[in-house]
């Protein structure tokens, strides 16, 4: 065919007619549109929207949410501003959470090495286990109602009820062995004190109840030179929160033992506090050359951390060495540092102490997906979405997100008791189940969750003490019956204890805690990284830590 | 060919396509299609005393909207027929009596990734109805529903002028209006506030 001079003067006319209509610019908006409303991509139905009220589960701290459902199914989630701990915060995680059930590695049929079985298969399998040896069960967040059937069931069979401590009551369990006071029963006086020095711990990237810091920091510190609450960021790299602290101590990676052992031993010998020992056994020139800091810059740390009391420190995870200079600080059993808010807390044992005895372990899907039992015994691991490389004998499909009742015990590290309940706002497959579930598929005569929570329930009642706070506050006394209490919480109330009478107790460290080992691998923020990875992300939650630099992988920073 | 014939030739391709993006491609793109029902506003207002938009369009306790009403709210007063006319026929036999509620076209339908809170505009920011919908509630006739035949959604979105040059302030719901009014107002709000 040849091109005419015509041709081409139609060509150019027509396209630069084209130009000067509506024609590219609608199209390219009208396919833009088509393309996000294809078939394959999951649309919420058409259909009433409500807001319930509920927690999220993806981590032990319980942060109020608010979810948006259309139809019945939960299309959006937020933070709610009345929660006494989250306080309208949420992390990037609990954001995107409503997207988790639709997740690709979502798990919905049980696998037994690798091979696809059945829930009978795995009944028979771990009740045999049951028959020939003791088992042990191993739990992510103590304290709820399963947690309750876990240690039924263990209890009923010689076995052993085993937890995963995260990171922050890691923080807190030297205490326990100098008080007596489990690590579960203590929390930090975050609100009353003056002075914050955190060893590491992401305090405004998420660490413990995500919003109870950054409100906190918001409130009393930040854009100010001369905050109410003063925050020193120990860290060796610049992270989110050394970025935005009121002073970053940059040290070399693994010496915060040293600038504690440092530190102490300048407030002791500058009588800077009222305690007299012990005195730690690093000296200050050694304290120097392992942190990288000149030794007048540890001694005007440890001057500016008594400047505005109270004070505490914070660990990234168990470090006996900044638990005992919070001992010297005066910090422990003291308001404005930690303090013990409950009477009746439970001391657990580490899944890292004797289950490699253990004819089989049961792990229940609140436990870390990295987490990888001790043990040659045959593992049964209940998990929502599966993380990749695991070494489970049995993988068992577990709810996910909101498809499980639950109850929500207090969030560690706080110092106030709380109790609230996580209805399941969804219909779970047919095809899953929780760990209490199939508990009791082998023993019939556990009590269920749902019992459990109402008996706690009804001790609430009994109690009379604190208070429910959901859209109104109420005094729990003035509830008229357990039923009225039940259905209040049921709907998002959280109860609320009242602050113990002393939350002071006795911590006696009668000598310097000894360093273990040498310094450690890994930097403390490092391991706090890898103690929360999830196992899969919702695409919002990735885009969310993408474009926020939120929890950041330790590679990306800038050392 | 000669410099007259070139520009003769040149116009007329220019003039024919400027035709066809200007009014054949609106007239091809978008399909009219009837409502259900014959509803009129005006009537409603006027002799039913339903002078406010909220007394249908509710907001709910919760402070969710709930949109056009529910069949139980129009068989308040329509459980029985109140008139003559073809469309009230229709309303009660089809509707009202089996209980099913009215496939109503909705001009102001959002794609599924919006999250817009009525609550927050009305009774925050004050704004009229009128403002985003237009006077469409005073009228007494049901506009002809015009659906974009790619994305699916209604000429409103869009708006009426394909060029979306010198449209009235109620005209258009698309994104960058959102925008455009919330900068007129000072009220810059990120990703994540209308995408949750």
């Amino acid at each position: 065919m040849k091109l005419t001079r015509r041709d081409l003067l139609w060509g150019v006319a027509g396209t630069a007619g084209l130009l000067v209509t509506p024609v590219p610019w609608k199209l390219l908006d009208d396919v833009s549109i088509w393309s996000q409303n294809w078939p394959w991509i999951p649309q919420p139905a058409r259909g009433p929207v409500e807001v319930k009220q509920s927690f999220c589960t993806l981590c032990p701290n319980g942060c109020g949410m608010r979810v948006r459902m259309a139809s019945g199914w939960p299309v959006g989630v937020a933070g709610v501003a009345s929660h006494p701990v989250s306080r309208g915060a949420l992390c990037p995680l609990g954001f995107g959470a409503h997207q988790l059930n639709w997740h690709p590695r979502r798990l919905r049929t049980v696998r037994h090495r690798a091979s696809s079985s059945s829930w009978e298969a795995a009944r028979v399998a771990f009740a045999k286990a049951c028959s020939e040896g003791p088992i042990a069960i191993i739990d992510g967040y103590p304290g709820r109602a399963a947690s309750s059937v876990f240690e039924t069931f263990v209890q009923k069979r010689n076995g052993s009820y085993r937890t995963v401590p995260g990171p922050e009551t890691l923080a807190l369990a030297p205490y326990e062995s100098w008080s007596g006071v489990p690590a579960a029963g203590l929390g930090y006086d975050l609100e009353n004190a003056q002075t914050i020095v955190s060893f590491g711990a992401p305090l405004l990237d998420g660490w413990a109840t995500p919003g109870r810091f950054t409100r906190l920091w918001a409130e009393r510190a930040a854009g100010s030179t001369d905050p109410q609450l003063r925050l020193i960021q120990v860290e060796a790299s610049l992270s989110r929160t050394a970025a935005r602290a009121w002073q970053w101590v940059p040290v070399h990676a693994g010496s915060e033992v040293a600038l504690a052992e440092g530190v102490a031993r300048v407030l002791l010998e500058e009588r800077l506090v009222p305690a007299r020992g012990p005195m730690p056994p690093m000296t200050l020139a050694e304290a120097a050359e392992q942190t990288g800091l000149s030794t007048g810059a540890i001694v005007d740390l440890a001057r500016t951390m008594v400047a505005r009391l109270p004070v505490v420190a914070i660990a990234n995870d168990d470090n006996p060495a900044i638990a005992a200079l919070n001992v010297v600080l005066g910090a422990a059993g003291a308001r404005g540092g930690i303090v013990r808010r409950s009477k009746h807390a439970e001391s657990y044992a580490s899944a890292e102490a004797d289950v490699e005895s253990a004819r089989a372990v049961l792990i229940d899907s609140t436990v870390p997906w990295d987490f990888a039992p001790p043990t040659n015994a045959e593992v049964f691991r209940f998990a929502a979405w599966d993380g990749g490389t695991g070494t489970s004998d049995w993988l068992l499909p577990a709810p996910g997100f909101l498809e499980d009742l639950t109850d929500v015990p207090t969030a560690p590290a706080s110092a106030i008791a709380t109790y609230a309940v996580a209805p399941s706002l969804l219909k779970a497959p047919p095809e899953v189940q929780s760990a209490a579930q199939f508990l009791g598929g082998i023993d019939p005569a556990l009590i269920t969750v749902e019992k459990i929570i109402h008996t706690r329930c009804a001790d609430l009642f009994r109690g009379r003490a604190g208070t429910l706070q959901g859209q109104e506050t109420t005094s729990v006394a003035k509830v008229a019956s357990v039923q009225k209490l039940e259905e209040q919480l049921w709907k998002g109330a959280v109860w609320i204890d009242e602050p113990p009478r002393s939350a002071a107790f006795r911590c006696e460290l009668k000598e310097w805690p000894a360093t273990v080992g040498s310094a450690p691998a890994m930097s403390s923020s490092e391991n706090w990284s890898k103690a929360w990875r999830a196992p899969v992300l919702p695409p919002l939650a990735s885009k969310l830590y993408l474009e926020s630099s939120l929890r950041e992988p330790p590679d990306r920073r800038n050392v | 060919m000669s410099t007259k014939r070139n520009i003769l030739v040149f116009g007329l391709g220019l003039g024919l396509t400027l035709l066809a993006g200007w009014v054949a491609f609106p007239r091809v793109l978008y399909v009219q299609k009837q409502q259900p029902l014959e509803f009129r506003h005006k009537t409603h207002a006027e002799k039913s005393g339903m002078a406010e938009c909220s007394q249908c369009h509710a907001l709910r306790d919760d402070g969710t909207f709930a949109g056009i009403p529910a069949m139980e709210t129009c068989a308040g007063c329509h459980s029985e027929k109140m008139g003559t006319s073809k469309a009230e026929a229709i309303l009660v036999d089809t509707y009202i009596k089996p209980g099913q509620e009215t496939p109503w076209l909705v001009y102001a339908r959002q794609p599924a990734n919006v999250w817009f809170s009525h609550a927050i505009h009305v009774k925050r920011a004050n704004l009229a109805c009128a403002e985003c919908h237009s006077t469409y509630g005073e009228t007494d006739e049901v506009r002809v529903y015009a659906q974009d035949r790619i994305s699916g959604y209604s000429r409103d979105i869009w708006g009426h002028s394909m060029s979306r040059l010198r449209r009235a302030p109620h005209e258009g719901m698309k994104m960058s209006d959102c925008e455009d009014c919330h900068r007129r107002h000072n009220l810059e709000v990120g990703c994540l506030g209308c995408h949750k």
